[in-house]
């Protein structure tokens, strides 16, 4: 739609390295903004930044694992060191950041609002999470070292007397911090979907990302405060020789549990949003609208509900939890992810399929994502955890979760949604060399891990023996790691080249069948997200507005008894 | 993926594929048939369904991509109730089933209502193993594996003796912070928390030479925390019990020890009570 591109250019400075702008402008200007879309780019780009960081990390930990002996660290504590900040990194510093990035970028555009609710504690929130994960890794330049109890802090070897040193309490309270910010975005994500739909947005006509981002952030609200809590409460025991998490009282085992109850919903906080992503990508080249939409958002809620009680399956071989009951739940979850994976299988069903980037790298996803889920349903049954627990299977199988989820719909979301963000379309041949590179990189990587932990190489172990024979399995998921790390070279020099040579994008909707209230506006996003909104009577508006013939066929869906039974709500264009 | 792992299971004999590449054999204990057919049920139900939605993926992907006399757009269908309830049915029917082998099968292992016709201790400390074979009142104690990349060192690992077809009970114990006592071919492993005592019961039926792990991140050396597992006749088994007896080693070393300096020999002064298991004393060694 014309009009709103041209509107758009007379009222905001759309390029952001505009050369006649002083570039000091642009950091005081980012460093002061309340801009919804400017919060979300900072927290793009600071945690893609803490992507790499935790990715080159990995590199030297596949690069060690590369034969028995210790040839690249110098200590086992440095490797120590290593995996346990690649941990935190990427699970606290990257991925939940991430979400709010998106989150911030394109919800409030999707649901026709100008702004977040308090674009202020905005702002606050990224600056806590900014400040807090750079406390947390800055232990790497105190003279001990950063923190290396892992990244789930078992007590007490993370406590003082085992883990002394000023890097584990920079680790505690920096993501102490961290984690306020966390919480601080989802009580403005949950204010800002509930108070500023636009009209006739109603809450079963919000895109299935909307959807997500709401109930990630009611996870949030569960499991942060116990993370704060159980972080002060070790803060304390390390700085205050409280006793919080003394053994004798069996604070080992509270420990665990106050960790996991944060722990186990975190998994879910980390792929909500990115099973959003993709559920929003399906539609778009497959040309038909999301198959089951409130099938789909049934299961989201089921997974948020079940995900708050599973978490002591992180626990089976300390002996001390219910094994029946929370086996049951965990193999329960399986059952609306499944659904969630017929409702994308189905919106591709008799479609029309295009495979521009953005719906290859969330087939990736949804190939990948697929192993990390059958070997989760194997890991819920204790007596098969107990032999693979603490295995390589394990970083198999979260690696096939959060790396298939995150990092796949992360990617298929930056091609997506590039030209929203600036008004440039990422190359589509660098893009495919990009996605097949990491495709094979990263199963390369990981699924040989599976067969190292069951013939019994444990996690976290800086060394193994000669006659263990790992050493050709290791050195085939150390290539597959150098691979998947070569293939953020093509992506760099695509961005690059985007941002200098590509021409601008001059209709709402480059992809053509966009859906959702984001492909109504121009690209980039111009201030305030619109000039006018279209009318919104289905999940898929934009699509209505640029593509009234299609909708017109939903006109013809006959009044049966199930219609009366499911509502009209989710029939395009009927009234 | 798949072409990768087919070319995985070329190289693999055909027990392994059928033990779903499980280490050991079959009656290696008691309960390793029990596991290890769970094991195998579990995946071939897992890569069924992998399969099948791998499979309508792959269809979905051929069979409807755009081609270039298709002009317009498809049926814009939005929900199918029928489909919707049978994809969330059946899921919910085999977890059900898998739950239920689950279930008997976890109750089975975990049972400790057999009497035990051994009783052996185990306490992890960083970095080894102390094995207390409470019926004969001897000890054995171990220190860290020096792995250097060589084999030389490897054999330095502490062994643990079990005599073959007897029902061994392991009472398990941490001196300083957790630890998780694992042998790969028996199929278990279960953590070692301090201020905690864990059990686990087995009867190995086969006689042979095994390998045991620290399986939970317990600092610096947690990768050399490795031990030996003979599982050897009655008479091996006395006779090393034996052995143990004339070096001394009689009695049992309490679960609150302080470490052992590896430089003297001598046993560090007991200051449990004071501070959660003497890690303080500057002389306990290893650490550097």
């Amino acid at each position: 739609m014309t009009k709103y591109y041209e509107a758009a250019d007379t009222t905001t400075p759309v390029r952001v390295f505009d050369a006649r702008e002083r570039r000091g402008n642009v950091v005081v200007r980012w460093a002061t903004t309340t801009n919804h879309k400017t919060i979300g780019y900072l927290y793009l780009i600071t945690s893609f930044f803490w992507f790499l960081v935790a990715g080159v990390m990995a590199l030297v930990i596949r690069s060690e694992l590369w034969q028995p002996g210790l040839q690249v660290v110098q200590s086992k504590e440095q490797y120590n060191q290593l995996f346990t900040m690649h941990g935190i990194i990427m699970l606290l510093l990257f991925a939940t950041p991430l979400f709010a990035g998106f989150a911030n970028v394109i919800m409030p555009v999707q649901i026709g609002a100008p702004d977040m609710a308090f674009p202020r504690l905005n702002m606050f929130a990224y600056w806590l999470y900014l400040f807090g994960g750079l406390i947390a890794v800055s232990g790497f330049f105190t003279p001990g070292g950063a923190a290396s109890f892992g990244w789930f802090a078992y007590t007490p070897l993370s406590d003082d007397t085992f883990s002394p040193g000023i890097g584990g309490d920079l680790w505690v309270f920096g993501l102490a911090l961290g984690g306020f910010g966390t919480i601080l975005g989802a009580v403005n994500f949950i204010t800002t979907i509930m108070c500023m739909r636009a009209p006739g947005m109603t809450m079963f006509r919000m895109p299935i990302f909307t959807w997500n981002v709401l109930l990630t952030s009611v996870l949030v609200l569960m499991a942060f405060p116990p993370l704060a809590a159980a972080l002060f409460a070790l803060g304390a025991d390390r700085r205050l020789d409280a006793q919080v998490f003394n053994p004798e009282n069996g604070g080992a085992i509270l420990w665990q549990h106050l960790f996991w109850f944060f722990g186990h919903p975190e998994v879910y906080i980390i792929a909500l949003p990115f099973f959003g992503i993709v559920s929003e990508i399906f539609p778009v080249f497959s040309r038909k609208p999301i198959f089951g939409y409130k099938g789909l958002v049934f299961a989201t809620i089921a997974i948020a509900g079940l995900s708050v009680t599973v978490w002591a399956h992180h626990m089976y071989v300390t002996g001390a939890v219910l094994l029946p009951f929370f086996a049951f739940m965990t193999m329960l979850i399986a059952v609306p992810t499944g659904v969630k994976f017929f409702n994308w299988i189905g919106t591709m069903w008799k479609g029309s399929l295009t495979f521009e980037t953005p719906m290859l790298w969330s087939l990736g996803f949804l190939v990948t994502f697929l192993f990390g889920g059958l070997t989760g349903v194997i890991l819920a049954s204790p007596p098969l955890d107990f032999q693979v627990s603490d295995t390589y299977f394990v970083v198999a199988h979260f690696h096939y979760v959060v790396f298939g989820t995150v990092v796949f719909a992360m990617f298929a979301g930056f091609y997506f949604w590039w030209p929203k963000f600036t008004g440039t379309m990422l190359d589509e041949k660098l893009g495919k060399v990009h996605f097949w590179m990491l495709f094979f990189g990263f199963h390369g990587t990981f699924l040989i891990q599976h067969w190292l932990g069951v013939v019994g190489m444990p996690r976290r172990y800086a060394d193994y023996m000669v006659t263990d024979g790992f050493t050709g399995m290791n050195q085939v998921s150390t290539l597959g790691s150098f691979l998947l790390g070569a293939s953020m070279l093509p992506f760099f020099w695509n961005v690059y080249k985007t941002w200098r040579y590509a021409p601008r994008v001059t209709v709402d909707d480059p992809w053509g069948h966009g859906r959702s209230l984001e492909w109504a506006t121009s690209c980039p996003l111009p201030r305030h997200n619109f000039t006018s909104i279209p009318r919104i009577r289905s999940e898929s508006p934009a699509f209505d507005l640029h593509h009234p013939e299609v909708g017109a066929q939903n006109l013809a869906q006959p009044d049966s008894a199930l219609v009366n039974a499911v509502g009209p709500g989710d029939l395009g264009g009927k009234q | 993926m798949a072409a990768i792992g087919a070319l995985l299971t070329a190289g693999c004999s055909a027990q392994e594929v059928r033990q779903g590449w499980m280490p050991g054999e079959p009656g290696l204990t008691d309960k390793w048939d029990i596991t290890a057919n769970l094991w195998v049920g579990s995946w071939i139900a897992a890569l069924a369904v992998g399969v099948l939605v791998w499979g309508l993926t792959i269809w979905a992907v051929v069979a409807y991509r755009r081609r270039r006399e298709d002009t317009g757009y498809p049926d814009q269908i939005r929900y199918h109730v029928p489909l919707e309830i049978l994809y969330t049915v059946v899921p919910l029917m085999m977890i059900g089933v898998l739950f239920y082998f689950t279930a008997r099968d976890q109750a089975a292992i975990e049972s400790l209502e057999e009497e035990p016709d051994v009783n052996i201790e185990v306490i992890g400390k960083q970095w080894s193993w102390d094995f207390n074979y409470l019926d004969d009142d001897v000890y054995e104690s171990g220190v860290q594996v020096p792995l250097d990349g060589s084999e030389s060192n490897e054999a330095q690992a502490p062994t643990l003796y079990l005599p073959v077809g007897q029902t061994v009970r392991f009472t398990l114990q941490a001196r300083d912070v957790i630890h998780s006592f694992w042998v790969p071919e028996f199929l278990y492993k279960k953590d070692l928390i301090p201020g905690r005592t864990n059990y686990y019961q087995v009867t190995p039926q086969i006689t042979g030479e095994f390998q045991g792990k620290c399986a939970e991140l317990c600092g610096e050396f947690h990768s050399e925390m490795l031990f030996n597992v003979k599982v050897v006749e009655q008479e091996e088994y006395d006779a090393y019990m034996d052995e143990l007896r004339e070096r001394g080693q009689t009695g049992a070393l309490p679960v609150n020890l302080g470490r052992v300096n590896t430089e003297t020999g001598e046993q560090t002064e007991d200051v449990v009570g004071e501070d959660r298991g003497g890690q303080e004393n500057s002389e306990s060694g290893q650490g550097d």
